[in-house]
């Protein structure tokens, strides 16, 4: 084996977990999850050469998973407007996901719920703690962009968590 | 609210992240996402069966275009043609679309032969080349390991060779201009000649058929040079028969005084130039 390709397995094997955590945060599905991390790899693979001998690997890689996740999330919204029966099941699994951890409840399900970017945005914030900027660079859009949709974002789950904080006062 | 919010959707961020099962890394990881040397897009009308690997910063590459392909090159002529209006943005297009291997390199030079535009593609560390054609698109990729160095009044190229079943090939060659030369015309091994587009540092010119690049004529401003391309013994020579091929592919060698090999099955050779 040549050392670009055991290079590439290298990256394979350090990276595949925190894209594919990544993508499941955005896709909110596993095993779309799943075929976006491998098409994400598949593609990295392809441009090796070149990605190979950037200074991050793993943010190149990074910027195709989420662009993937998004563009392929914004389908699926329209597919699921479109189909009736769809959206009910894919909350059930969420809601069954959410009981099994037993904690978070209401912010699960308000996350759920957020258009992709948004998520996305999150996702990157405050699962992978990256800096606005490399939030901008990873979603190809403006640092504003980035502050005005976290903030968005923020705010809407604060609002889904209100009454049920209120409820949460009243019952304990 | 916003700090403990933020707090909140770090954990149940954590939380679900860690839903994702070791099962599911184990299988992503357990992949070979290892790609061929290239590939066709889409599964080419007139047959494609297959394309050579690729070399440092220049290559000779023969693709079988399979039976039924007589007539793929009608239109082809051995000078570069004016292209007609839009034929280079439509082969971009066609070249770049998808998941092509192309993406991320910038265009550095468009060779336009009649409805045929073989474009090239490339910085220091790689190189791209996609053929469009009235019925097909083809893309090879290539790697170098080092920059590529080229004397003044002097060329690189590279070589590699067809299949064993080859039927209806078509050859090309890429590579580097050195300061000075402004003109590129290569001399097939039967006797032909196909004069090479050249911009940007780069030339490229193809043909069909599978005759090998034999020397090269150059214009400098010291005049027309010729440069000839010494193969040792026992490597397969431009337009030769397979050496070393791979199911679907081919090999690919590399000529030139300066080229440096970097992909696999690639063999350098000097080339010595004269007046």
């Amino acid at each position: 084996m040549d050392r670009r390709r055991a290079d590439f397995d290298r990256f394979v094997a350090d990276s595949t977990e925190a894209l594919v955590r990544t993508a499941f945060l955005i896709v909110w599905d596993l095993q779309e999850a799943e075929d976006i991390t491998q098409e994400t790899l598949l593609d990295v693979a392809r441009r090796w050469p070149r990605v190979r001998r950037m200074s991050h690997p793993l943010a190149y890689a990074r910027r195709i998973l989420v662009n993937r996740a998004v563009s392929g999330a914004d389908k699926r919204a329209r597919i699921r407007s479109e189909l009736s029966g769809a959206a009910p099941t894919d909350r059930a699994d969420d809601a069954a996901i959410a009981d099994a951890i037993g904690i978070h409840d209401e912010l699960m399900g308000a996350l759920a719920e957020l258009p992709p970017r948004q998520r996305a945005v999150l996702v990157l914030r405050y699962f992978l703690d990256l800096p606005e900027a490399e939030v901008a660079a990873a979603l190809k859009c403006s640092l504003g962009t980035v502050k005005s949709t976290a903030s968005r974002g923020l705010a809407r789950l604060e609002q889904a968590m209100r009454p049920t904080n209120a409820t949460r006062s009243i019952t304990t | 609210m916003n700090d403990q919010l933020e707090s909140e959707l770090r954990t149940a961020l954590l939380d679900r992240a860690s839903l994702v099962p070791a099962a599911s890394i184990e299988r992503l990881t357990r992949v070979d996402y290892h790609p061929r040397g290239s590939r066709f897009r889409p599964p080419v009308a007139i047959g494609a069966t297959a394309i050579a690997a690729a070399a440092s910063g220049a290559a000779v590459l023969v693709v079988s275009l399979g039976a039924g392909a007589s007539n793929a090159f009608a239109g082809w002529t051995p000078k570069p043609t004016p292209p007609a209006p839009g034929q280079i943005q439509a082969a971009q297009a066609s070249c770049e679309s998808g998941q092509s291997p192309i993406a991320g390199l910038p265009l550095m030079l468009a060779d336009t032969r009649g409805p045929f535009t073989f474009s090239v593609y490339g910085d220091n560390d790689a190189s791209s080349t996609c053929i469009e054609g009235p019925s097909f698109t083809a893309v090879a990729t290539s790697e170098s390991s080092m920059p590529v160095s080229v004397p003044a009044g002097q060329i690189t190229m590279s070589s590699a060779h067809p299949p064993s079943h080859a039927r209806a090939p078509y050859s090309f060659a890429d590579g580097r201009t050195g300061d000075g030369v402004s003109g590129v015309t290569l001399v097939l091994g039967d006797g032909t000649t196909v004069q090479a587009t050249v911009g940007n540092g780069w030339f490229v010119a193809w043909w069909p058929g599978e005759e090998g690049v034999k020397s090269a004529q150059l214009t400098t401003p010291a005049g027309v040079k010729t440069q000839t391309f010494n193969i040792p013994p026992g490597l397969p020579g431009p337009g030769g028969d397979s050496a070393g091929s791979e199911s679907g592919g081919g090999s690919a060698s590399t000529i030139g005084p300066a080229a440096h090999g970097g992909g696999e099955s690639i063999q350098s050779f000097g080339g010595s130039a004269s007046q």
